[in-house]
């Protein structure tokens, strides 16, 4: 019997030293790298993508924030060796040329005669819809054959036909799309019963309608040209990369606006050579630096480690104001009898109950009900009720352990029974209080199911602290949180050979968090220890 | 309340030598009850200002309770409560609904059988009850504390180290500490349940002196289980069986020639 009951005891031994040693192990490789320095990123970072560049031995691995940083660090290197060769001076030149030749394009003249050329495209367009619209109207039987319909259909046929050809309209002129918009409302009771005249007046509103459009695209055309220019201005200054792509950027800009006015084809020769005299450039920021991409594989858990710790910190707090008034209720007021057993078996009952539970009560009532959404405060309130009955339960045994002789003396020198509690049974309590709820830190830090649905984010790219208006926004805002982001990296997220290593380094110092958050707990309580002894 | 006992602290002065004046404290025909137990029966006695008055009888006679009743320290327990009569200080039913429970036990100060000094400093336990009482002048408190220090004849051993934990200090420093905190609030009257139970002889002998000295200002009643003890400092003793008082007379009177055979027997240890 003696070796069976060994053995057992041995078995669980080797159960926790081999949990302990995996979770170890594998985890301080990822938080501590080869050469034994901290793995700053990893403890700094917000989760990113993880891009693998290269095969086997030569494989590096780089979180998002790096990998583009390495990238535009080659773009920098290819673009200066651009910049030595002859290819550039030539296309700096071109460049130069054809953006002077486009700058026309926004001065008064030029935009003056552009606005007759396209008030009279367009008009010249409207007007031969509208003709062919007439014409069907005049014949209303011939027509009725050639499209193979009754006559009398005809006239609510030609009004779809208009209708369509104004949304079309809208589409092509965004600038003026409410313009547009609200030309067709007006005429819409025109439209729909259409005839010969009611067309043409249609017509005749609609041809003075567009000469109200380039007044508006103008403007835009203007603003846009000019930022064309500023932004070139400033490439040819510093001409870099980025100021390149700023260039390019706005240059994308103009072309919509353009090409919205005025349609592709509007003097097309001047548009294809600023494309051609762009692409030198272009090809210059080219650099491709392939990699295997694993989303949420890569950087660091830093939000995750400060939302645990905001977690823990205001939960407890809650837990053990409501837990030590709760037993201070039971101890010292609290008449035997009846009702204090109820609360009793209530409490411990409240200690049973599956942590899962807890998180849909916190959903159904703090999330849903009190419409605090997912939420530090909705995780706070949820995360202290459970931990309440350990708090209350310990925090009663230490109350009750204090001698009652300071109680009597306390009295007995003229406090009232509030002022004794305060200060003669509540101080000399508090390492006890302690002691209990180091227990109860632990469990509020480690619990995945009542943050779950109250307060945890399986991704959020601010911290808590960043982004907030109000500061009562922070307790109404989620948090990322160590062991809720342990499931997400395991079960969330597809998995590769990459995952592993997040998983372990993460329980790793989440393991170290706990330890840290009791150990401080604990010093707290032996100091109060020292400093009442009795 | 308060006016009361004040007044009569003032007039104290002139009752020095005259011990048969008004009494301090008047127990009339007390019955006390825990629940549906009677330990009180039946119980009437004076005290009178600056006496020493022993309380003795075998345990469970009835006379902690009876102490604890002139504070009302008895309010705490459960079911605890005056079957008849009355306790009167200076003309005052204590358990009048008028009275005032904190400014009584000001009052009316307490010693306990284990001496429990909270867990601070010496000072910190000695300035306690102004504290409470929402004292916060540095000078009278320390004036207080070093005043009551002196009084319980505690001063010269602990001046140097008033800011150390008073549990550093020994059984008999602590109970004269304990003597120290309550006359720190000024009491008129002090109740000692057993002072020295606890105590070495030497401690005890020093507590002793101590509560001699004090009747000099203090009206003191002691329950003691020792009966030398209340022969050594007690100018009358009450002594209490089954819950009644037997007889109370001069102490002498008890110890040489008292008038009752139980007494006598208790005394000189047939039983008890």
């Amino acid at each position: 019997m003696f070796g069976f009951l060994r053995g057992m005891t041995f078995f669980v031994l080797f159960c926790a030293a081999f949990l302990f040693w995996d979770i170890l192990s594998k985890g301080a490789s990822k938080v501590f790298e080869g050469d034994g320095m901290v793995n700053w990123e990893f403890l700094t970072e917000h989760p990113q993508t993880l891009h693998v560049i290269g095969e086997g031995k030569d494989e590096i691995k780089l979180s998002s924030s790096n990998y583009f940083k390495l990238k535009d660090e080659k773009i920098l290197v290819k673009w200066e060796e651009f910049r030595q060769s002859d290819e550039h001076d030539q296309s700096r030149r071109e460049l130069d040329k054809v953006i002077n030749l486009l700058e026309r394009e926004w001065d008064d003249d030029s935009l003056a005669q552009s606005n007759e050329d396209f008030l009279n495209r367009e008009c010249d367009n409207a007007a031969n819809k509208f003709s062919f619209w007439k014409e069907m109207l005049v014949d209303v039987n011939n027509t009725a054959i050639d499209f193979e319909m009754k006559p009398e259909d005809v006239p609510s046929m030609v009004s779809q036909f208009i209708l369509g050809h104004f949304e079309m309209e809208r589409v092509r002129f965004s600038l003026v799309e409410e313009k547009i918009t609200l030309f067709r409302a007006m005429q819409y009771p025109k439209i729909e019963s259409i005839s010969l005249k009611n067309a043409e007046q249609i017509e005749d509103a609609y041809k003075l309608f567009l000469s109200v459009v380039p007044e508006v695209y103008n403007k835009s055309i203007k603003l846009f040209g000019r930022e064309v220019r500023s932004s070139y201005d400033e490439f040819m200054q510093v001409e870099g990369p980025k100021e390149f792509g700023r260039f390019a950027e706005a240059i994308v800009a103009y072309s919509n606006v353009r090409e919205s006015f005025w349609g592709k084809d509007y003097e097309s020769e001047n548009w294809e050579s600023l494309q051609a005299s762009l692409t030198p450039f272009k090809r210059a920021m080219n650099v491709s630096l392939p990699s295997r991409d694993y989303a949420y594989s890569g950087g660091g858990i830093f939000p995750a480690i400060v939302g645990t710790l905001l977690l823990v910190i205001g939960a407890m707090a809650i837990a053990i104001v409501l837990g030590v008034f709760c037993a201070i209720f039971l101890a010292e007021y609290g008449k035997s009898g009846k009702f204090l057993s109820l609360v009793r078996l209530a409490i411990l009952n409240l200690a049973g109950v599956p942590s899962i539970i807890f998180g849909l009560f916190g959903f159904g009532l703090f999330v849903i009900f009190l419409d605090w959404n997912v939420s530090l405060l909705a995780g706070w309130f949820t995360l202290a009720f459970m931990v309440l009955p350990i708090v209350i339960t310990a925090s009663e045994e230490a109350l009750r352990s204090i001698p009652q002789g300071f109680r009597e003396s306390s009295l007995a020198l003229g406090a009232t029974k509030w002022t004794m509690i305060k200060t003669s049974v509540l101080p000399f309590a508090m390492p006890g209080i302690l002691t209990s709820s180091i227990l109860g830190v632990a469990r509020a830090a480690g619990e995945t199911a009542p943050i779950m649905f109250t307060a945890a984010y399986a991704k959020r790219s601010e911290l808590p602290w960043e982004g907030l208006e109000h500061w009562t926004d922070f307790f109404f805002q989620g948090v990322m949180a160590l062991p809720y982001h342990i499931y997400v990296v395991s079960a969330k997220i597809p998995q590769n050979a990459y995952t592993a290593d997040m998983q372990y380094g993460t329980a790793f110092v989440f393991l170290l968090l706990v330890v840290g958050v009791a150990s401080l707990s604990i010093i707290l309580r032996n100091r109060l220890r020292r400093k009442y002894r009795w | 309340m308060q006016e009361a006992l004040k007044a009569t602290s003032e007039n104290s002065q002139s009752l020095m030598d005259s011990k048969n004046n008004a009494p301090s404290i008047r127990i009339k025909e007390l019955d006390f009850l825990y629940g549906n137990n009677q330990v009180i029966h039946d119980v009437s006695l004076d005290i009178f200002p600056k006496e020493v008055m022993a309380f003795i009888g075998p345990s469970g006679c009835g006379k902690s309770t009876l102490l604890r009743c002139l504070n009302r320290m008895n309010d705490l327990v459960d079911g605890a409560r005056i079957g008849k009569g009355s306790i009167e200080i200076h003309g005052v039913n204590l358990h009048h609904k008028s009275v005032d429970v904190i400014e009584l036990r000001k009052k009316v100060g307490m010693v306990f059988q284990k001496s429990n000094p909270f867990p601070k400093s010496i000072y910190q336990n000695v300035a306690y009850g102004l504290q409470i009482q929402g004292i916060k002048s540095k000078q009278v408190v320390d004036g207080k504390v070093e005043e009551s220090l002196r009084k319980a004849a505690l001063w010269e051993e602990v001046k140097d180290r008033l800011n150390e934990n008073a549990y550093g200090l020994s059984g008999g420093q602590q109970q004269r500490l304990c003597i120290a905190r309550t006359l720190a609030v000024e009491p008129e009257i002090i109740l000692m349940d057993e002072p020295c139970s606890a105590l070495d002889p030497v401690a005890t002998g020093r507590v002793e002196e101590l509560i001699l000295e004090l009747k000099n200002e203090y009206t003191i009643v002691v329950v003691t289980h020792n009966m030398q003890q209340a022969g050594r400092i007690s100018d009358r003793t009450a002594f209490f069986y089954l819950g009644k008082l037997i007889e109370c007379d001069q102490t002498k009177k008890i110890f040489l020639n008292p008038n009752k055979q139980q007494t006598e027997d208790y005394i000189s240890g047939k039983f008890g």
